[in-house]
């Protein structure tokens, strides 16, 4: 991989709705903190599926007035992180034209209403032809679209729980080959409804810890049991470091290198010897132009499944080497659980704003590493960081990789 | 933007490879059998309708183009427009009936009854991402991706970033190309509800081109099907809660509008299959396809098939 130009793309804007907050500071607090976000589960009546507990998204007073939650989610973060770039120096709208700027989001399943099914089995098509079945996902894009006034096709990414990873990367590019020269990127999400969470416990992918939600989420832990749910938003805006030092605004990061590739191994495992995950992490350094001895900390994948954790492990071992015992890891979904879609871009903003005030969050849960986990994870309490490049990865059901290489730190505060 | 413009190399994007996969009254192909392509036979019984059209239609795209397979392991992108998401009515009839109380959804019936009825690889057989799943395994495919939805507008934006990639040097051989699984209840429904074009005789379809650099491709002995001339590109956010663009979609080839939905309305994969049918049929000449799509994309593509 090359870079196509020199372009610097910088962070200048974020904005999230999580399971811990619904702006980045209330999410850092959190996180650094150790604190967890699940619980029962509320927005339906769970309490006959084998998985009753997830990370939801509470004291969220929507502006929007759609069915759809997580497009409720993907505006709001969508704003929020407009709001926030526009915070310091001349207005986005103002200062790039609208074919200048693109959106590039990923977003998660149209999956459908039980309800709304049964009504039009009898012939019915509940309230009214958009909210059954829940509207189709796009429709979200484009509502966000409209916040951004852009005049170039979105990029709308459904490459499952990659999408928000792979989401960011792309925005990353058309800046830095000058095809635009501001991105909102990011992701929604929020499967917690009866056929997300059914569909999950079918396949046995979700952890039954029911007795104790804030202990459920645990990667890299020997008793691990499956992933815990969540849902959510996260969204950020990319410039070209050059416009945005001339639009004044405040720079947060730099996105600095992108990759992704298939596994091509197993619809729902992960290649055993790592091969997908190694590749996407290794493209997104090259892609950096960095050594992966300048990588200092990994944001995992970390979804506390049996199979994921000793496999991402062994690719951040096979991509360092030695350098493997010098890196730190965390992984976010310990206490905000697996947002899908959206996830990447949650845990890039969680990233980006822990780093901002000098830490990494820690793995809480991980309690008994599972001897095939045995890398410099952030156990227990926050751990501070000089910032440098960062590697956050992203891996999907049907063996698609992403991971991204950012510069932050508190330098950037 | 004429494709590689932008890093001012004289050396075209060609398409080296088409192929494409209808189902039903398609003699030719058919989404019957995919055994031919299928290199992991495990994977079988997660496929979906959807997911057997890509198979298919990328097989003969990239037989066509006669892409090593060193190449296709690690230096061949795919890039992809999947259609709206496709459950089955025979899957999701028996869950809405046992979750039914007297007409009413039962959670308590959902939880008890109807989802441990459920096959777990139910939601795989839907899932977007999954014709590319199946496209990297049976292929061998390890390169970059792209995997949007649900129309033909992002095939286009599918195109732009294979352009890209391809400008970038990340890769030597895109396969760009779409699949939408349309005669279905659920997709039916959102297509009437975005209006006309065609929606009344949605058919299940895919189609992939195989796009590379002239050298490169003429270097390996291969011959191009067709060069990239032009693509332009762009959008008006709608608002689809008031008020849906009515889309519109021409193909005109030397000048001859082509009659883009005689077998039926394509979706995302009616370009490539007509540069795969034009192809097949040895036909030379200049072929401009443009759109207006219903989620406010307008896009226009030149191509000289050779």
């Amino acid at each position: 991989m090359s870079r196509g130009t020199t372009r610097r793309v910088v962070v200048t804007g974020m904005g999230v709705v999580s399971p811990l907050g619904h702006d980045p500071a209330t999410l850092a607090d959190n996180l650094l903190a150790g604190r967890s976000g699940a619980s029962r589960i509320t927005v339906f009546d769970s309490a006959q599926l084998p998985t009753r507990i997830a990370a939801e998204v509470k004291d969220f007073a929507s502006p929007f007035d759609l069915p759809d939650r997580k497009i409720r989610f993907g505006l709001a973060a969508a704003r929020s992180a407009l709001s926030a770039a526009n915070r310091h120096g001349a207005p986005l709208g103002e200062f790039y034209p609208a074919d200048r700027r693109r959106l590039s989001f990923g977003i998660g399943l149209e999956l459908f209403s039980m309800p709304d099914m049964i009504l039009h089995q009898q012939g019915k098509n509940g309230r009214t032809s958009m909210t059954f079945l829940q509207t189709p996902s796009d429709l979200g894009i484009h509502l966000i679209g409209r916040e951004l006034q852009a005049t170039q096709p979105p990029l709308t990414h459904v490459s499952a729980c990659a999408a928000s990873t792979d989401a960011v990367g792309a925005a990353m590019r058309l800046i830095r080959s000058g095809r635009c020269d501001c991105a909102l990127a990011g992701g929604t999400d929020s499967m917690i409804n009866p056929m997300g969470v059914g569909g999950f416990c079918s396949l046995r992918a979700l952890t039954t810890r029911n007795d104790a939600p804030e202990k459920a989420s645990r990667p890299f832990d020997r008793d691990r049991d499956g992933f815990l749910l969540g849902e959510g938003a996260g969204a950020l805006v990319l410039e070209s470091e050059e416009s945005a030092q001339k639009r004044g605004a405040k720079i947060l990061a730099e996105v600095v290198g992108f990759g992704n590739s298939f596994d091509a191994y197993g619809i729902s495992e992960p290649h055993p010897e790592a091969e997908g995950a190694l590749l996407a992490m290794q493209r997104a350094v090259e892609d950096a132009g960095i050594a992966p001895e300048d990588v200092v900390h990994v944001n995992a994948h970390g979804t506390s499944t049996p199979k994921n954790d000793p496999v991402e492990t062994l690719a951040i071992r096979k991509l360092f080497g030695a350098h493997a015992d010098r890196v730190t890891v965390n992984a976010t979904k310990s206490m905000i659980g697996h947002l899908i879609s959206a996830s990447g871009a949650v845990e890039i903003v969680s990233l980006i704003a822990c780093a901002g005030r000098g830490y990494v969050h820690p793995t809480v849960n991980l309690d008994h590493p599972d001897p095939r986990c045995d890398l410099d994870y952030v156990r227990e309490r926050k751990r501070g960081t000089a910032g440098g490049y960062f590697l956050k990865n992203s891996f999907a059901f049907g063996g698609q990789n992403a991971s991204l290489v950012l510069k932050t730190g508190a330098a950037y505060a | 933007m004429d494709p590689q413009s932008q890093t001012g190399t004289p050396d075209p994007l060609v398409v080296t490879g088409t192929g494409h996969s209808l189902s039903g009254r398609d003699a030719t192909s058919g989404s019957g059998d995919v055994t031919p392509w299928i290199k992991s036979r495990k994977t079988l019984k997660f496929m979906g309708k959807q997911d057997k059209l890509a198979v298919q239609a990328a097989g003969l795209a990239l037989q066509t183009a006669r892409v090593d397979e060193t190449v296709l392991k690690r230096r061949t992108g795919l890039y992809v427009a999947v259609g709206f998401i496709p459950f089955e009515k025979e899957d999701i009839d028996p869950l809405a009936e046992n979750s039914s109380d007297q007409g009413r959804f039962s959670m308590e019936l959902f939880s008890t009854k109807a989802m441990p009825q459920v096959n777990p690889l139910l939601t795989f057989r839907c899932l977007s991402n999954m014709p590319a799943f199946h496209v990297s395994i049976n292929f061998g495919m390890q390169g970059p991706y792209f995997v949007t939805y649900p129309g033909a507008g992002q095939f286009y934006v599918a195109l732009q970033e294979a352009e890209d990639a391809l400008s970038r040097g990340d890769i030597d051989v895109a396969l760009v190309g779409a699949v939408a699984d349309q005669d279905n209840f659920l997709v039916k429904y959102h297509l009437n509800r975005l209006g006309s074009l065609c929606f009344e005789n949605p058919r299940d379809a895919a189609a992939f081109l195989v796009l590379e650099k002239r050298s490169p491709a003429v270097a390996r002995g291969v011959t191009p099907v067709a060069e990239w001339n032009h693509l332009d590109a762009s959008y008006q956010a709608p608002d689809l809660l008031s008020r849906i663009p009515r889309p519109s979609e021409t193909l005109t080839f030397n000048r001859e509008p082509l009659p883009l939905h005689q077998d039926g309305f394509l979706g995302p994969a009616a370009f490539a299959y007509w540069l795969d049918q034009l192809h097949t049929q040895k036909r030379r000449g200049e072929l401009l396809h443009e759109i207006g799509t219903f989620d406010g994309i307008h896009a226009a593509s030149a191509w000289r098939l050779l």
